[in-house]
């Protein structure tokens, strides 16, 4: 067979080229250059692939194949080269052959890189999805003092843009120059595999413009991204924040680190609940030790015979009685609010006749309300009002909305106790209404928290902060209801409080 | 304490300053029955003003009471140059916690925790008075 021939089977085999390429090729092939032939072939097939242009993929493919065939029977060819090209043939061989193996070796190298490539940047999303899931501002920096990465929370809270930050030196990037002191001294001071911790505040700053705190586009393989769930730290705006900064070295190639790693911890509410245990503990001693002070400062009087006469004597035991009822009635409150909030009281629930216990509280304060000229007054209606409830809580309840009423309203006032159905909810509604001194919109919120008084009413009456939020924790923790004031300055104030009929009712809803 | 230190008694007076009526109460009884001329104030600016109005030789004060706490107060007496040379007693619950630097500049020289003794209140009142005479103090016992 002939080249000719064999490539015009070629030709025809590749299907596409059809009779034309065909022929092109067998006529340029019958030439004694194979060289010129080759060329040829693929300059012919080039001008049909322009000819016949809704074959020309096709036909591409098939001068390639052909191709193919033609350097793979080279050794055939060969015999029947001329001599004297013979060395020019063999180097082109040769060299074509290094290229194929050059070339084979390369793509491989590059399928690897891409390999390689896919999983370090799949490693890289995910440390940036680790690290901006962490709510402490994470910032790394390199020997240079620039930063290498940070997370989401690191840039709103030292206010930077992320990808411009990046490669930048730390003191250009932040302003805060004691943070950024920490930073620097932390590469040269601590040793490798130690950490230091300090204690950093922020102070407030000038809020940014919006262009300024939102994220700017992603580099593809930096660390941060627009859509991180919200940080718990930001800008400080209005108060300064406390953090507990923790810096260590990176390990480098040499002894030196190679960076540092700076993260901050937000306890401003750590330092806040601290600050609320302290003076809860502080307020507490000084709510026990007054009525103390009073007991032990009589006593030591009656023993020293300061008590003059009868009349004295017999005010200085009273005083004694009353301050140690006040002390016993501090420490049950206290006790029975810790109860109710650790869930460790118990509660005798009975069918209880809301009507009664209100008749009873009012009876109980009518005392109270005399020395003061207050009319206290229980409506009701003929009907009975009942819930599944603590009797004795219910009465604690009614006794310290009375007797706040009584203590808060001017002499010759009114204070009215009324139990009714409130269909709704399904609940008893109970509600004292008083002619006195009002609340304060701003204190609202505030007047069931414990111990908190309102100030300018502290001179009014006693009181230690505790009445109102036992009556919250008895209606709301125990049995599920609901407790709530209406007031207007100078016109009085109403409390009400609600208790379900079923203890379900409320629980399940 | 001799008879030399109940004469001195006679003309002196105390202000007390308390929000809590039964220690105001013990402690007036047990200076008046010592001898001392004692006027009382229910809260701070209260008691700035008698003591503006009618300045005693010596001011005992609670620490927590409403409008004006004792330390505020006595931060006022020292502030005030006709009060100025008052010393003030502090009765409190938070002796304790009380610095050095936040009673400077203030009329307090001493502090007594509660719950306090009325015994131990007359001695340090006594101390007080008769330890350092002031010039004028002197010159009243004269």
């Amino acid at each position: 067979m002939g080249i000719g021939t064999r490539a015009s089977m070629i030709a025809a085999a590749a299907g596409a080229a059809g009779g034309l390429a065909a022929l092109a090729v067998s006529r340029l092939f019958a030439g004694d250059a194979q060289a010129q032939a080759i060329a040829g072939a693929v300059a012919g097939a080039a001008c049909v692939a322009g000819a016949v242009a809704p074959f020309g993929l096709s036909l591409q493919r098939g001068v390639h194949r052909l191709r193919a065939r033609l350097i793979a029977e080279r050794g055939e060819a060969a015999a029947l080269t001329p001599s004297w090209l013979k060395p020019v043939v063999a180097a082109l061989a040769e060299a074509e052959e290094r290229l194929a193996a050059e070339s084979s070796r390369a793509a491989a190298r590059v399928r690897d890189l891409e390999i390689r490539a896919r999983v370090t940047e799949a490693d890289l999303r995910q440390t940036a999805a680790v690290m901006n899931t962490i709510r402490d501002a994470v910032l790394v920096t390199n020997a240079y003092d620039e930063i290498t990465s940070a997370n989401a929370a690191a840039a709103r809270l030292l206010g930077f843009r992320l990808p411009d930050a990046l490669r930048k030196p730390v003191a250009s990037v932040i302003a805060d120059a004691a943070l950024v002191r920490h930073i620097t001294a932390a590469r040269t001071t601590i040793a490798a595999g130690d950490r230091l911790q300090v204690d950093h505040s922020i102070e407030p700053s000038e809020p940014q413009p919006p262009e300024a705190a939102a994220p700017g586009p992603e580099p593809r393989l930096s660390i941060g991204a627009a859509d991180d769930p919200p940080a718990a730290s930001s800008p400080p705006r209005g108060e300064t924040r406390h953090f507990e900064v923790t810096l260590a070295p990176l390990p480098g190639m040499t002894a030196d680190p190679a960076g540092v790693v700076t993260i901050l911890r937000d306890i401003t509410r750590e330092r806040e609940i601290s600050q609320m245990k302290s003076d809860f503990v502080s307020q507490v001693s000084h709510e026990l030790r007054t009525p103390l002070s009073s007991i032990n400062a009589y006593v030591e009087m009656l023993v020293d015979g300061e008590a003059k006469d009868e009349s004295s004597r017999a005010e200085f035991y009273a005083v004694i009685k009353g301050e140690a009822d006040r002390l016993g009635r501090l420490i049950d409150n206290m006790l029975n609010i810790s109860r109710i909030e650790a869930g460790i009281f118990s509660m005798e629930r009975t069918e209880v006749d809301f009507v009664a216990v209100a008749k009873q509280a009012v009876d109980f304060m009518q005392p109270q309300a005399a020395l003061k000229r207050i009319s206290l007054l229980h409506k009701s209606g003929p009907l009975v009002y009942t819930a599944q409830a603590d009797r004795d809580m219910v009465l604690q309840v009614m006794l310290n909305l009375v007797s706040n009423a009584v203590k808060y309203t001017p002499e010759g006032g009114r204070v009215t106790v009324a139990v009714e159905n409130d269909d709704a909810s399904r609940s008893v509604m109970v509600s004292v209404a008083d002619t006195g001194l009002g609340i304060p919109p701003d204190a609202i919120p505030r007047l069931f928290e414990k111990f908190y008084r309102i100030e300018n009413y502290k001179r009014v009456a006693k009181g230690t902060g505790l009445g109102l939020n036992l009556v919250k924790h008895i209606v709301e923790t125990v049995h599920r209801g609901q407790v709530g004031v209406t007031s207007k300055v100078g016109m009085g104030s109403r409390f009400w409080f609600t208790i379900p009929f079923e203890p379900a009712a409320r629980a399940a809803a | 304490m001799s008879e030399a230190t109940t004469t001195v008694h006679r003309n002196r007076t105390i202000l007390v300053a308390d929000d809590e009526a039964h220690i105001l109460h013990v402690v007036s009884l047990k200076l008046r029955n010592a001898g001392y001329e004692v006027l009382t104030a229910a809260d701070g600016e209260e008691a700035f003003e008698v003591a503006c109005a009618t300045p005693p030789d010596l001011v005992i004060t609670d620490l927590q009471m409403p409008f004006m706490t004792g330390l505020e107060f006595a931060a006022r007496l020292r502030a005030n140059p006709p009060t100025a040379h008052i010393p003030a007693l502090l009765l409190t619950a938070r002796g304790h916690a009380l610095s050095q630097a936040a009673l400077a500049n203030t009329a307090i020289r001493e502090v007594l925790s509660k719950p306090f003794s009325p015994r131990e209140v007359l001695a340090k009142v006594e101390a007080m008075l008769g330890g350092a005479p002031r010039a004028d103090a002197g010159a009243d016992a004269a």
